[in-house]
């Protein structure tokens, strides 16, 4: 297997120089996001979120299956991850590198254990079916920062998902194909998205610690130490990760905290407005103006 | 709960009698004690003031400093250190070490000597069998193991030490070289505490019991001690190079010598004698 | 099974008996294993955890470490023991929530130690988990710190931990909710916690973990109580680390 390529010198050195004089190589500020861009596919719940050179395809899928016997009243979610070599030669199939657990992980605390998705309202028969909500992430290409650009994948396929109509009548559940019933969205109970800062305390003068936000892969490589917080725009801290790394004051992080609030207003804004433009696209007048086999007349 | 998981006692306790002496000196009562007990105490007593800890600032100026190990300050003029309590085996040059091949290389040999990194053993700095004025050959690089092999046990002190802090030893005498017929043990590292200081002498002979010879015992600086049978040197008053020569024919030999089994005994005793001690 | 901490607000007494501000009973010992180059075993509670350090020492490092040659590399191990839960369970290496601890540890010791101080060499710390009963990843942190002192690994300062929770669920805003600290293994299943780790006496917050939904109002308190939690601990572990190294000066004078 290829080791990583660590940044050379030079590079770490033009690095540190620049964050001394307050610059970041690409120019942007501390606190700045790089461009983001959502997609959606023509299938329902398909993403392709890119956050400068990274780029993210998520998947949602659902089938019926059993509940777990301990949760009989809960519907399944999971999110897998998967970083293939395709993303980077350094990454190898089958055996997790460490940057794919703790993906893996932050996705699973941040959307799962905060209850994003309403697990109940996918049980259709308590004990016996229920929907598995899947959410396959890909990591096309990786140039930093994937927590926050995956989590915003899964969040707005999510949204954009829709899962098809049920009945249920005693013990026999109908699912019902596009074609005969509207299809329904998910039940979705708050949308925390990710802010991951980078920590830079010894490239610079002695005591002060550089934050920067939304790090690109050198970025990462440099890092000293890094914070992932999980937020919703209502200020509900959904999970914290600050692994290890070089010590940062408590208030200081307090602070961090906050800017993550504001910087996950932004997201949930930016999501909200382009599921609404999707939206928009998709609907054309209902089932009726669908079964319509008039043409558009082009005179 | 119904599963209590007891605390591990400590691997070893050999101070009881310090300790007992010194929860009562705690109350200003330690005079009740016999001398024996006494003296100890009280200068630990001393000694217990000057332990720092990780974190802890050492200097009461400007300048100030912090320990990173705990253990005792030292002062040598202005110079601080702090001694760890115990540590790794850091290498000196010049330190009398017991060693044990780990790798053999096509020109030297890595020997693990407790210390962070293995130190290495060029092959030009043994001597060669057959005399000091032999000249090193290629035939002697591709014998190597000849000399050594992973595994042997060696005696050899630090010649010098490279940018990373592992050492580079030789065996250029007559006291270093293989060792056979005889015990190894351990104890842990170096330090304020435990292991061995750096002294003077390093080499023991003790006389046993029972008719069990002379026995000797080789503290290496880093913690690993050898005891084995005492060897006479033979014929103090032969020439130097003849000496050379007659010893070499045997010195890499890893066959052990047949020996007496009081001689044995005697060496296994005192291994455990110091393993009490 | 939900826990009921309902009457906590009728006393103020939680339900092992403490109040807010209590830590559960901290033991530690150091030099437990005469073989390893450092150990320690140290029970937060009915949390106990026995930590061994080999090292630093020339071992080939793992494929895929990122192993640098000027510095040495800390590497951590995890194992629970099938019987320190209430279930008997087995746990495979690749359980992700063990793995992240493992990387949690390792880096925030990567940055305390004086890793530079011995290149080329690795630094193992292997934690074997005896008993559970919340606050795990704290209490594997103060053992790994006090087994590294025993090797005499120079460190910039201990590095302590503690966790803090809040009575309040994410769901309530009320502002009568008080922070508790160090929680217990049923506490952490009902209430929002998180796991705070300082570096010194400084409130440098090394490690900080949380995964349970709380608002960013609660936040500060729950912060503050921890970090003042690790200043507990630390004055804690400096008199074991004291004690030891006085026995062991007495043992020298003899």
């Amino acid at each position: 297997m290829p080791r990583e390529v660590e940044p050379s010198l030079n590079e770490k050195q033009f690095f540190v120089k620049a964050l001394e004089e307050n610059l970041r190589i690409d120019g942007r500020a501390f606190d700045q996001y790089r461009e983001l861009d959502l997609e959606f596919g023509d299938e329902l719940g398909v993403t392709d979120v890119r956050l400068g050179k990274t780029r993210i395809h998520t998947h949602i899928t659902a089938e019926v299956t059993t509940p777990f016997p301990d949760r009989p009243f809960d519907g399944l979610f999971t999110i897998t991850s998967e970083l293939s070599p395709m993303t980077s030669p350094f990454f190898e199939p089958n055996r997790p590198s460490t940057t794919e657990i703790l993906l893996s992980r932050l996705l699973e605390k941040t959307l799962r254990r905060s209850g994003a998705l309403d697990t109940e309202s996918l049980c259709l028969i308590a004990g016996q079916k229920c929907w598995s909500i899947r959410a396959d992430v890909h990591v096309l290409s990786h140039d930093g920062n994937l927590v926050d650009a995956a989590c915003i994948g899964v969040l707005a396929a999510l949204q954009h998902f829709r899962k098809p109509d049920t009945s249920t009548e005693g013990e026999s559940v109908t699912v019902y194909t596009l074609a005969e019933r509207e299809p329904v969205p998910l039940s979705l109970l708050h949308f925390p998205y990710c802010v991951t800062f980078s920590y830079y305390s010894s490239t610079v003068e002695e005591g002060e610690t550089v934050t920067l936000l939304d790090a690109t892969l050198l970025e990462e490589q440099l890092r000293e130490g890094s914070a992932t917080i999980g937020i919703n725009r209502h200020g509900e801290v959904c999970q914290i990760a600050k692994l290890g790394g070089v010590p940062l004051d408590a208030v200081a992080f307090l602070g961090c905290v906050q800017i993550a609030l504001v910087k996950v207003k932004e997201i949930s804004v930016f999501v909200s407005k382009r599921l609404e433009e999707e939206a928009k696209k998709r609907d054309k007048g209902g089932l009726m103006a669908e079964l319509s086999a008039e043409n558009d007349r082009v005179s | 709960m119904a599963i209590t998981i007891l605390a591990p006692a400590p691997a070893v306790q050999p101070y009881r009698a310090a300790e007992a002496s010194d929860s009562d000196s705690d109350d200003g009562g330690a005079d009740v004690h016999g001398d024996i007990n006494m003296r100890p105490s009280k200068r630990a007593r001393h000694d217990y003031a000057d332990i720092v800890t990780p974190g802890e600032v050492v200097t009461d100026e400007d300048q100030w400093m912090r320990a990173t190990v705990a253990g005792t300050v030292q002062k040598t003029n202005k110079l601080l250190s702090v001694r760890p309590l115990r540590a790794r085996y850091t290498p000196e040059i010049g330190d009398l070490v017991v060693g044990r091949i780990i790798e053999v290389q096509s020109k030297k040999w890595r020997v693990d000597v407790g210390a962070p990194v293995l130190a290495s053993l060029p092959l030009s700095a043994i001597n060669l069998p057959g005399g000091i004025l032999r000249k090193r050959t290629e035939t002697d690089e591709l014998q190597i193991r000849t000399s050594f092999s992973e595994g042997d046990l060696l005696i050899a002190e630090v010649q010098s030490l490279f940018q990373d802090g592992s050492a580079s030893l030789h065996t250029r005498s007559l006291k270093y070289g293989k060792l056979r017929n005889g015990v190894f043990m351990s104890i842990s590292g170096t330090g304020g505490g435990g292991g061995v200081v750096r002294a003077r002498r390093q080499l023991w002979t003790i006389d046993t019991m029972n008719g069990g010879g002379k026995v000797d015992v080789i503290l290496g600086v880093n913690g690993y001690i050898w005891i084995n049978k005492h060897i006479e040197v033979a014929g103090g008053d032969t020439v130097i190079t003849r000496m050379e020569e007659s010893v070499s024919a045997t010195v890499y030999s890893s066959q052990n010598d047949r020996l007496p089994n009081r001689a044995r005994d005697s060496a296994n005793r005192t291994k455990r004698y110091m393993i009490d001690f | 099974m939900p826990l009921d901490t309902s009457t906590y607000s009728l006393a103020l007494l939680r339900l092992d008996g403490r109040r807010w501000n209590e830590l559960r009973r901290l033991t530690a010992q150091i030099s437990t294993q005469a073989s390893a180059d450092g150990s320690s075993f140290l029970s937060m509670g009915n949390t106990k955890v026995i930590c061994t350090v080999t090292g630093p020492s020339e071992v080939k490092a793992a494929p895929g470490a990122s192993g640098r040659g000027d510095e040495a590399v800390v590497s951590v191990e995890i194992s629970v023991a099938g019987f320190s839960g209430v279930e008997r369970k087995r746990r495979g290496k690749g359980d992700k929530r063990i793995y992240e601890m493992q990387t949690t540890i390792a880096t925030a010791f990567q940055a305390t130690l004086f890793t530079h101080l011995y290149p080329r060499s690795t630094i193992t710390i292997s934690l074997h988990i005896l008993s559970l009963d919340g606050s795990l990843l704290a209490t594997c942190l103060n053992a790994s710190t006090l087994a590294l002192i025993d090797a005499g690994v120079p460190m910039r300062d201990y590095i302590c931990a503690t966790t803090a929770g809040s009575t309040s669920s994410y769901s309530s805003n009320d502002e009568k909710a008080d922070p508790l600290l160090d929680l217990n293994g049923s506490e952490e299943l009902e209430l929002p916690f998180l796991t705070v780790a300082t570096c010194g006496t400084e409130d440098e917050v090394s490690v900080l973990v949380m995964e349970t939904r709380v608002q960013v109002g609660r936040l500060e308190g729950m912060l503050a109580v921890g970090v003042d939690g690790c200043k507990q601990v630390r004055d804690i572990l400096d008199v074991v680390v004291r004690a030891r190294g006085k026995r062991i000066l007495e043992g020298s004078q003899l």
